[in-house]
């Protein structure tokens, strides 16, 4: 319960910071958003406390079902936004950022605290593993995406040459590239490894690594294009708005993806 | 309050005046001393740039002060008193202090919004203090001064955006690359503009500077200048790959940098941003090379563009600064009205009034058991004790009061007895 308690009061500031982030667009100052930051740190102190006294209550890492997988996908975001504003300096960044992590959070909530009586099968370190690695994977994609929106913007603000005030306000574009290399570089790894440790799990209940199934194929979707993303990055060296574009409509084409599939195939995969 | 400024700028006095005060006035080890040993001069800070001159004073006597600091200043320029008297402006009390937070704040610089001036002032107050020729008001308004320049400065935009061409390039090319440090830059023509980029550039960091000039000799003058490398002219597009920053202003008649070359460049580069400037009238770089991916490409235009903007988006930003002004003005008249004396023994008087009160009320239980004369009486002792004991500090207030000269007794009494 009291977890709830606290996922309502950490979504409600997220909400206050995610605000005070339009204030600053708004404004087009910078002060704002350095409060509205401090704001989302208080938000994820509270979250995480949110986390803990859940994870007490029922003596296992929350991480099956809608609320607490979603729940997870928004703290992981905000704690890898914050964490990137100790190298770089976007914080204007958050406007972006805030606004999915509240979205992310209002759709949890719809399924607020449930869940977590899931089926027996759906309980061991391993399942936990595969959740929690997958979702950090793909949450830093999510922040990858905003960060590439945000680079798209600013370069055809530089290349119109006007709103002097607003490129002013926007973080620099090596910055923005640079969150978005980094989300790409560190959640590619997180994803594979969530993969793989799905993939055992289900070689020991269903007794195959593979069932066609079709989250599993979307899966597999989202880790070739990612993995391609990240070659074209290493390897061939796509940079700034080439790279932006290209992980902002991966990123979208996922999502969409995702909710195709949930509307119109079933899958084995349902536990979310 | 007996605060007098005086002082001329860049708009009250021609170069040649503030040049020959600025001189002597610089001294400030000579001039402060100097200062102090006018009678009616309490406390002094003397601020000293190439754009004004200014002297702030607490002072016994305003009109004797005034003439004093006047024959002060006509004595150290050396010049003819009827010219100078036109130059000086005076200011007295909130007047001078709404004076000294305009400068502070760089309201009253050349160039609105630069931030030198309150480095200026701090180096200003620090030989004051050095001097020990600041008390209690300068004090407090010095550091109220550099508050309400802080506040200026995160409230408003005032000094928020660039106002020259060159400037207004390295804020974009700070807005490209982020941090500049360790970026190289090459510098086709090494005119007076590019010269003066490259100053700036130089100051963000930037590592190194390639310099092509169509006469070797000059490009090697001004590599040395830059700790740079000279290139030959017809050679530059050799160094295009190495290079992050381009910055043009040639004389040549047509375009010197084309779309194939920055392309070339460009695929030969790890680091796959440029941002090309150009500064040259006509212009020196193809405008196509600008709708290269990853290329950015300002012209002379497109800056002056971005400055004119920003002096505008300062002009209404001055108004704001002013309005925060004319609030910190009215907060320091606060102040200084509750450092007068008056109030100050008010205060003490009901906080001593309060306590006995309370005391009274606490006991409460036991004066009961006493008759109305007698509880009257231990009202009575303990309101004399209190008299008792206040009346020598308040002797004391009041004297220091009347000496109108320094206030040491009210602040402390402020602060021992937390009024």
């Amino acid at each position: 319960m009291m977890g709830i308690v606290l996922f309502k009061v950490a979504l409600a500031v997220y909400l206050a910071s995610a605000v005070v982030y339009g204030g600053s667009l708004w404004g087009r100052r910078v002060m704002p958003a350095r409060f509205a930051t401090g704001l989302m740190f208080a938000a994820l102190v509270i979250h995480t406390f949110s986390f803990i006294s859940r994870w007490l209550a029922d003596g296992m890492i929350p991480a099956i079902g809608l609320y607490d997988v979603l729940s997870f996908f928004a703290w992981v975001m905000a704690a890898a936004y914050l964490a990137l504003q100790l190298r770089t300096k976007t914080r204007v960044l958050g406007a972006f950022v805030s606004p999915v992590i509240c979205v992310i959070m209002v759709i949890a909530s719809v399924e607020l605290g449930g869940g977590v009586g899931a089926s027996a099968i759906l309980k061991g370190s391993l399942v936990t593993a595969h959740v929690m690695l997958s979702i950090t994977g793909e949450a830093l994609f999510a922040v990858a995406s905003c960060a590439g929106i945000m680079y798209l913007l600013q370069d055809n603000l530089i290349r119109r040459k006007k709103e002097g005030s607003l490129i002013r306000l926007f973080p620099s574009l090596r910055d923005l590239d640079r969150i978005n290399y980094l989300c790409l570089f560190w959640g590619f790894p997180l994803l594979t490894l969530g993969i793989l440790a799905g993939s055992f799990w289900a070689r020991i209940v269903w007794g195959s690594h593979w069932q066609w199934d079709s989250k599993q194929v979307w899966t597999l979707l989202a880790w070739g294009l990612y993995a391609f993303l990240l070659h074209q990055r290493l390897v061939i060296g796509w940079q700034g708005r080439k790279a932006a574009r290209w992980s902002l409509m991966v990123f979208t084409a996922l999502a969409l993806l995702l909710i195709v599939g949930k509307l119109f195939f079933r899958t084995a995969h349902n536990f979310m | 309050m007996q605060l007098v400024l005086i002082g001329m700028n860049h708009k009250t006095a021609p170069l040649e005046i503030r040049e020959r005060l600025q001189l002597s006035c610089a001294e400030v080890d000579r001039t402060l001393p100097e200062l102090m040993r006018l009678t009616e001069i309490r406390e002094a800070i003397c601020l000293s740039t190439c754009n004004r001159v200014e002297v702030i004073s607490r002072v016994t006597d305003s009109e004797q002060a005034v003439a004093g600091l006047k024959s002060f200043i006509y004595g150290q320029g050396n010049l003819d008193i009827a010219e100078m008297e036109r130059c000086l402006y005076v200011y007295r009390d909130l007047e001078a202090v709404r004076h000294l937070f305009r400068v502070t704040s760089s309201l009253d610089s050349m160039v609105m919004g630069e931030p030198q001036i309150l480095g200026q002032m701090k180096e200003a107050y620090r030989m004051a203090v050095d001097h020990r020729t600041t008390g209690v008001l300068l004090n407090r308004l010095s550091h109220h001064a550099f508050l309400v320049a802080k506040r200026v400065r995160t409230e408003t935009g005032i000094a928020g955006n660039a106002v020259s061409v060159s400037y207004a390039a390295v804020e974009l090319a700070k807005k490209i690359f982020g941090n500049l440090k360790g970026k190289s830059v090459l510098l086709i023509g090494a005119g007076e503009m590019s010269e003066l980029a490259a100053r700036h550039l130089l100051r963000q960091g930037v590592g190194r500077i390639h310099i092509a000039n169509r006469t070797y000799s000059r490009a090697e003058e001004m590599a040395a200048l830059f700790q740079g490398t000279p290139v030959a002219f017809d050679r530059f597009p050799e160094v295009l790959p190495e290079v992050d920053i381009v910055i043009a202003s040639t004389g040549a008649p047509g375009y010197i940098l084309t779309k194939e070359m920055v392309a070339t460049a460009l695929r030969r580069k790890r680091d796959r941003l440029l941002f090309l400037i150009d500064i040259a009238v006509p212009r020196d770089i193809d405008p196509a090379a600008g709708e290269i991916e990853n290329v950015y490409l300002y012209n002379i235009d497109h800056l002056q563009d971005v400055v004119d903007a920003n002096r505008e988006v300062r002009k209404t930003e001055a108004m704001k600064a002013e309005e925060i002004i004319a609030e910190e003005v009215t907060a320091f008249e606060k102040w200084f009205n509750a450092l007068a004396v008056v109030p100050t023994i008010v205060a003490l008087r009901g906080k001593m009034e309060g306590i006995v009160r309370g005391e009274m009320e606490r006991s409460a239980r036991w004066l009961g058991g006493l008759d109305a004369e007698e509880r009257l009486r231990i009202e009575w002792l303990a309101a004399s004790i209190v008299n008792k004991i206040l009346h020598d500090p308040i002797t004391g207030l009041k004297e220091e009061s009347r000496e109108k000269d320094e206030l040491p007794y009210v602040a402390a009494v402020q602060r021992l007895f937390k009024l």
